[in-house]
């Protein structure tokens, strides 16, 4: 019986998967299509340069000087032009100057083989060291502050709401120019530090309101049966509340660090070179705009996408224990 | 205090309880329960019997009146209530195992983090007292792979394991599938045949009737009548005890 009552969801589960694909394909299509009547031309393969770059690492003139190449062309010497310096190079794959030319410091010399990372990629990184450092300090914020709002004793009540609001209420952008101006002034803070505080503040409000609903989401019962039994109120929210809630809040805390990912984005205001940045600066080097947008996407939605597929696993997990 | 009758664990005088909504739980309410007695309470859904044995260890705060317990005043301000709780046992109806521990992990929490004894005395006794409620091969079970029964009786050891002078039950079969309302009967019977101290808020008339040493009728938020078993069910001598009996044996 349950084999003739199987077949026929699966077809119809076939005709919706075919559905999907047609209607993935119309997008991409019509994509195509407009970007065909807009006249732009498509330069795909300047971007793997970009993300990871072969270009190697460049050997830069210290000083004003005159180049010398000796003769099998494998060494490269510089005579400082007001001065009796000397400097030797060698181990370089491709020359950038001729014989006798006069460079100044820090122009290119040459540049020796090798794979680096390019902008794009260690824009991410810079994207991904700056969310997992805010989460850091917003997850024991948010704690913090979502034991405030659920606590008893008003001032810590009020505190904690206060926070949550005001966060809550305002733009992040707002937010992060007051921390990069204003308290990043005041405090001399490096834009980096800026950025993370920012970052770390707004993450943890939302996490406070995770961390209530959890809370909240716990049977009324065992706050009793911990309390009846003698234990403190921080003795029964750290062994039987806080155990239990957390780890119902596991999926909207991934779905708040997916968030803080993408938003930090707008640290790319600030002095700081995240995937956004890179990429408006790539787009101005290589005047690709739709291509670099398009890569950057796809790398933002590579870190949350393996994000979410790591947090489903650990859920699967911690539902078997 | 200096009359106190040193055989009473708990005296209530004069409590009432009124909700921030306005309901009036309990009115005026004196009670008295002596070491070694099993109390039975009974009376209609609403009249106040769970609010009136969760003012006994202040789950629940009252509005007027006094409650001692071995001598110590419940709701004064100055009493240190998570002491005075070690010595209140309760079970719930809802049996309010902590789901995420192991049934012994459920024993021993207690003990460790309140009393902070040693964790080997504390397992010892976890695992004798699983053993006494018959549950000894459920030590490593989690709440959720245990039936109704067994969940209740893990519960009743955790509140033994803190070795309280009284025990609290709330209905502690009204939750469970009647087959599952004898093995728990079973354990709370042999815990009053060893001299608990106990407050039983109960339907099961059976069991009043053979374990109890009075049995106690609420109705709208007042003690309407008490008295020994024998005379309370076969001649009570109250009208409105006697359509609330009425109306239950016809159930
Ligand atoms: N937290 C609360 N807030 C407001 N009213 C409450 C609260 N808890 C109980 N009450 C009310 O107080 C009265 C007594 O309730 P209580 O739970 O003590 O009755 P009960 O005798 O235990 O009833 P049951 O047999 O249904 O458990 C009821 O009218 C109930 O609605
Ligand atoms: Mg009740």
């Amino acid at each position: 019986m349950s084999s003739s009552a199987k077949k026929p969801t699966d077809r119809v589960s076939w005709v919706w998967h075919g559905v999907y694909a047609l209607v993935i394909l119309a997008i991409g299509a019509s994509l195509y299509f407009a970007s065909k009547r807009i006249d732009y031309s498509w330069h795909w393969e300047r971007l793997p340069e970009y993300v990871i770059s072969t270009e190697g690492e460049e050997i830069r003139a210290s000083f004003d000087g005159f180049v010398e190449i000796s003769e099998d062309g494998k060494t490269l010497t510089m005579t400082e032009m007001k001065g009796s310096g000397r400097e030797t190079f060698s181990g370089f794959s491709q020359v950038l100057v001729g014989q006798g030319d006069l460079v100044f410091q820090n122009d290119v010399l040459a540049r020796k083989p090798g794979i680096r990372p390019g902008p794009l990629l260690i824009g991410l990184w810079l994207t991904l060291k700056i969310s997992a450092i805010s989460l850091v300090f917003a997850l024991p914020l948010g704690l913090i502050a979502g034991l405030g709002r659920v606590a008893r004793n008003p001032a810590a009540r009020n505190l904690a709401t206060t926070y949550v609001e005001i966060i809550r209420g305002t733009p992040l952008l707002v937010q992060i120019f007051i921390f990069y101006f204003f308290i990043g002034t005041v405090l001399q803070l490096s834009a980096f530090t800026a950025g993370v505080a920012a970052l770390s503040v707004f993450t943890g409000a939302y996490v406070a309101e995770i961390v209530r609903a959890g809370i909240e989401g716990v049977a009324r019962g065992q706050m009793e049966a911990a309390r009846s039994l003698g234990m403190s109120y921080p003795q029964s929210m750290r062994y039987v509340i806080l155990p239990q809630a957390l780890r119902k809040t596991l999926p909207p805390l991934t779905g708040q660090f997916i968030n803080l990912i993408k938003d930090s984005s707008l640290v790319s205001v600030m002095a700081l070179t995240d995937l956004t940045k890179a990429g408006r600066e790539v787009v101005s080097s290589t005047f690709s705009p739709f291509e670099v947008w398009f890569s950057v996407a796809i790398l933002y939605l590579l870190l949350t996408g393996s994000l979410s597929l790591l947090v489903r696993r650990l859920e699967k997990r911690l539902a078997h224990d | 205090m200096t009359d106190r009758n040193p055989k009473l664990l708990i005296e209530a005088n004069g409590v009432s309880k009124q909700f921030a909504n306005g309901t009036q739980a309990l009115k005026n309410v004196s009670l008295t329960v002596e070491r070694g007695e099993v109390l039975c309470i009974i009376g209609p859904s609403g009249s106040g019997k769970s609010t009136l044995l969760r003012t006994l260890n202040a789950l629940e705060e009252i509005s007027e009146g006094d409650i001692q317990v071995n001598g110590h005043s419940v709701h004064n301000r100055k009493v240190d209530l998570n002491r005075l709780r070690t010595q209140v046992g309760m079970v719930f109806q809802q049996f309010n195992l902590f789901p995420h521990m192991t049934a012994l992990e459920n024993v021993m929490l207690a003990p460790l983090k309140v009393l902070k004894q040693p964790e080997a005395e504390v397992r010892a006794r976890a695992e004798q007292l699983l053993a006494k409620v018959g549950l000894a091969d459920k030590a490593q079970s989690h709440p959720a792979q245990l039936s109704g029964g067994q969940q209740q009786r893990v519960a009743i050891a955790r509140a033994l394991a803190m070795k309280p002078s009284i025990m609290l039950f709330d209905e502690p079969t009204s939750a469970l599938d009647p087959e599952m309302v004898g093995e728990v009967l079973e354990v709370m019977k042999a815990l009053a045949l060893e001299g608990m101290t106990m407050c039983v808020v109960t339907h099961e008339m059976g069991f009043a009737r053979a374990v109890a040493h009075r049995v106690l009728f609420m109705d709208h938020g007042e003690i309407v009548y008490q008295d020994a078993p024998a005379a309370f069910f076969d001649a009570p001598r109250n009208e409105r005890l006697k359509t609330f009996l009425g109306q239950i044996l016809k159930n």
